[in-house]
């Protein structure tokens, strides 16, 4: 009994700094903020951050009843809806790919597919930029060849959120596309050949023999992936600055320009009320894609 | 699935929550007594200033400030003044870190768009009488008063003015550059017309920063951004909209356009496309720099057009001192030093800032440039908004109005409306 204590003692001492950092770093600051989104602390508080009133959920209320806070809800909702499927298959396109058709030069594609997921968005933005210039651009004259006119795609209110849902689709299917690849490598030849004895068709044995066998790995990709879109931020921007007239403004942009107006309740409440939404569809893909 | 436990957890965690918000809520902003107005508290002496100074600037101002800065150490044996250049874009949220945190320089370069909020938060030591308010522009001094105090000294200035080709402008038939409303709007068609412009004139179809060129128009036609008192927004009156009406007519005209790719006004000057343009004096700059030495004697300048006036907006930078300063006599006689007519015309020299000292506009430097003194001209009626703590959530309301009346159509009296309501919402924050 004694030792077990000494035990236990010694398992408090070694675990204590990082519990110290835990609650100095993260849980203070997490509470923290949580506990600002309640008040009405603005910049002009900071030095005296007691010395501010509650407001109970008036700043939750204001940011639902915000309609430029509604429209960078409706266009996240957007990006993630269209954007995290798209990702998704072509990233299990391109590991199929991988997996099965191509045996030569597999990890020139492999670098060739994941370099975008490393470089900077900043490099990136200014090649799409040129991608999409309007008159000279690389997209609109290859549509010139075949007779059509191009639009000026970051300018336009139709095409400026597909614009940058292409752009994240290439940028970041890279990552998807080498956990789907492992996910793959990881399913035993005899499975499929198992398939084929029963007379089952390629696609037929994708369908129902791969695709179920990799479900632990699609709900991976695509928890992390909504997360990640969820929050998109760096896209618009580099690339719109949230226009033309607010259509690729993001949630987590809203928020950071109420920060960087020192509006810091109404900041933090639309971070909390990100972080709810985020919780919850990853609570739903759990359950839509958990083991049955 | 929710268990038992967790649901435990749940509730335990929320009430936690609910006890730290009461405990915060319980806490309160103090009664605010009716503070007296703050007043300077140094006086300037005649004697050379001594010790240590550290002082913030942005940009190239940063690079270039120690130049000029040795001067005055020769000047005030036994102080040493050093400079902290900080990028722009970097340097409002060290401003704000550095108030809160209390670890400020003696001495900074600030956007006059920043004052408002500045002195809101206590930072900025009010200007003593040993001053000369009266050499500056009154526009660019302005933005130095916060509710009627002033905090610091304008230290150089930029306004707006309509450039233009005067080679094309020659070919559309004009030799006078026009006067009014009208007459810019005729020229801008004419340019169109006859000398093979897309457009006549660029202008910006909203986006960041388009109130700057929006306003020029609304205060020309007699609107004022607030009431006299800073208490109040008057963004939607009938001068207001009839500014914006202008601006949008040239977009429903077709003489200015959306569809131009941004923050290419050189390039498109150069090439012909939109041969017109209002903006800052760092254009014939760039201009030059962009079409060569063939472009630099077609670059014209003209004044803004008259309505009920003639009114642009004055932007620059402001020189404050902190209220924190351990030395603030060294700092104000810094100050004071480079808000002399000579040491604006050194800086102009130096740094191609214009002074915001109307003296240093009669060196030759300025005075004989074939472009400098029609910025002269305008600075002497140009206007700056006031100086009001949430100006720039404002103006981003007030850009993404402005874009909808040039790209979706929105009327002049719906953008009126809309900017009024939500500056209003937003509030002016004293």
């Amino acid at each position: 009994m004694r030792s077990l204590r000494r035990e236990t003692a010694a398992a408090w001492i070694l675990v204590l700094p990082f519990v110290v950092l835990f609650l100095a770093f993260t849980a203070g600051p997490v509470l923290g903020s949580f506990g600002m989104s309640f008040t009405d602390i603005k910049q002009r508080d900071l030095r005296t951050p007691f010395a501010v009133e509650g407001v109970g959920l008036d700043n939750y209320v204001k940011a639902l009843s915000d309609e430029t806070f509604r429209k960078a809800a409706f266009n996240t909702a957007y990006f993630v809806v269209v954007g995290v499927p798209l990702t998704l298959a072509v990233a299990l396109a391109a590991a199929v790919l991988l997996d099965r058709g191509i045996k030569r030069f597999q990890a020139l594609f492999k670098v060739g597919y994941y370099l975008p997921v490393v470089t900077s968005i900043v490099a990136i933005a200014v090649i799409w930029r040129f991608v999409l210039a309007p008159d000279a651009g690389l997209l609109n004259t290859v549509l010139g060849w075949f007779g059509i006119d191009g639009p000026n795609w970051l300018a336009s209110k139709t095409w400026a959120m597909p614009s940058l849902i292409a752009m994240a689709v290439w940028r970041n299917f890279g990552s998807a596309m080498i956990i789907f690849l492992a996910g793959l490598q990881g399913i035993p030849a005899t499975v499929e050949e198992a398939g084929q004895i029963d007379g089952a068709g390629p696609w037929q044995r994708f369908r129902y023999l791969i695709v179920p066998l990799l479900r632990p790995t699609i709900l991976f990709t695509s928890v992390t992936t909504g997360i990640g879109y969820l929050q998109f931020f760096e896209e618009p921007l580099v690339m719109t600055q949230g226009g033309p007239l607010n259509s690729t403004l993001s949630v987590s942009m809203y928020t950071y320009q109420q920060f960087g107006f020192g509006n810091y309740g109404l900041a933090t409440s639309m971070a909390y009320i990100l972080f709810v939404v985020i919780a919850v569809i990853t609570f739903i893909q759990f359950r839509l894609l958990r083991e049955k | 699935m929710i268990t038992q436990s967790t649901r435990g957890r749940l509730v335990t965690g929320g009430a936690v929550l609910t006890a730290a918000a009461l405990a915060l809520s319980g806490c309160g902003r103090s009664e605010e007594s009716p503070e007296s107005a703050p007043q300077a508290s140094t006086s300037i002496g005649s004697d050379p200033a001594t010790g240590n100074l550290t002082v913030w600037a942005m940009g190239t101002e940063g690079e270039n400030l120690p130049k000029l800065t040795k001067e005055f150490e020769a000047a005030n044996p036994g102080t040493k003044v050093t400079v902290t250049p900080i990028p722009w874009d970097a340097a409002h949220n060290k401003f704000t870190t550095a108030i809160t945190a209390q670890s400020l320089p003696d001495a900074a370069m600030v956007g006059t768009t920043w004052m408002g909020e500045f002195a809101d938060l206590g930072a900025l030591d009010p200007t003593p009488a040993g001053i000369d308010t009266s050499s500056f522009f009154p526009g660019a001094l302005d933005t130095t008063k916060v509710k009627d105090v002033g905090y610091g000294v304008p230290w150089y200035v930029e306004t707006r003015v309509v450039y233009y080709r005067k080679d094309l402008a020659a070919k559309a038939g004009i030799t006078t550059p026009p006067t009014d409303w009208d007459g810019l709007k005729a020229m801008a068609k004419a340019m169109q017309d006859k000398a093979g412009a897309k457009y006549g004139i660029n202008l910006q179809p909203g986006g960041q920063g388009s109130w700057q060129s929006v306003m020029p128009f609304a205060w020309s036609a007699g609107a004022n951004i607030t009431s006299d008192d800073d208490k109040e927004f008057t963004l939607d009156t009938p001068e207001m909209q009839e500014g914006l009406k202008y601006y949008q007519s040239f977009f429903t005209e077709k003489i200015a356009g959306t569809d131009l790719p941004p923050n290419q006004t050189e390039a498109q000057f150069v090439s012909g496309q939109a041969p017109m343009f209002i903006s800052g004096p760092w254009m014939a700059g760039s201009i030059a720099k962009l079409g060569g030495d063939k472009i630099k004697p077609n670059i014209g300048v003209f004044e803004l057009p008259k309505n009920k006036t003639s009114t642009s907006f004055v932007g620059g930078s402001n020189f404050v001192v902190f209220k924190a300063s351990k030395n603030k006599d060294g700092a104000w006689k810094l100050v004071k030093w480079l808000s002399d007519g000579k040491t604006q015309a050194d800086w102009f020299k130096l740094s191609t800032d214009l002074p915001a000292v109307q003296a240093a506009w009669k060196d030759p430097s300025i005075a004989n440039d074939p472009l400098l003194p029609v910025f002269g001209k305008q600075l002497e009626t140009a206007k700056a908004p006031p100086a009001i703590v949430n100006w720039e959530q404002v103006a981003t309301a007030f850009d993404t109005e402005v874009e909808k009346m040039a790209k979706a159509g929105q009327s002049p009296e719906e953008t009126a409306k809309a900017i009024q309501t939500k500056a209003s919402s937003i509030g002016t924050g004293s």
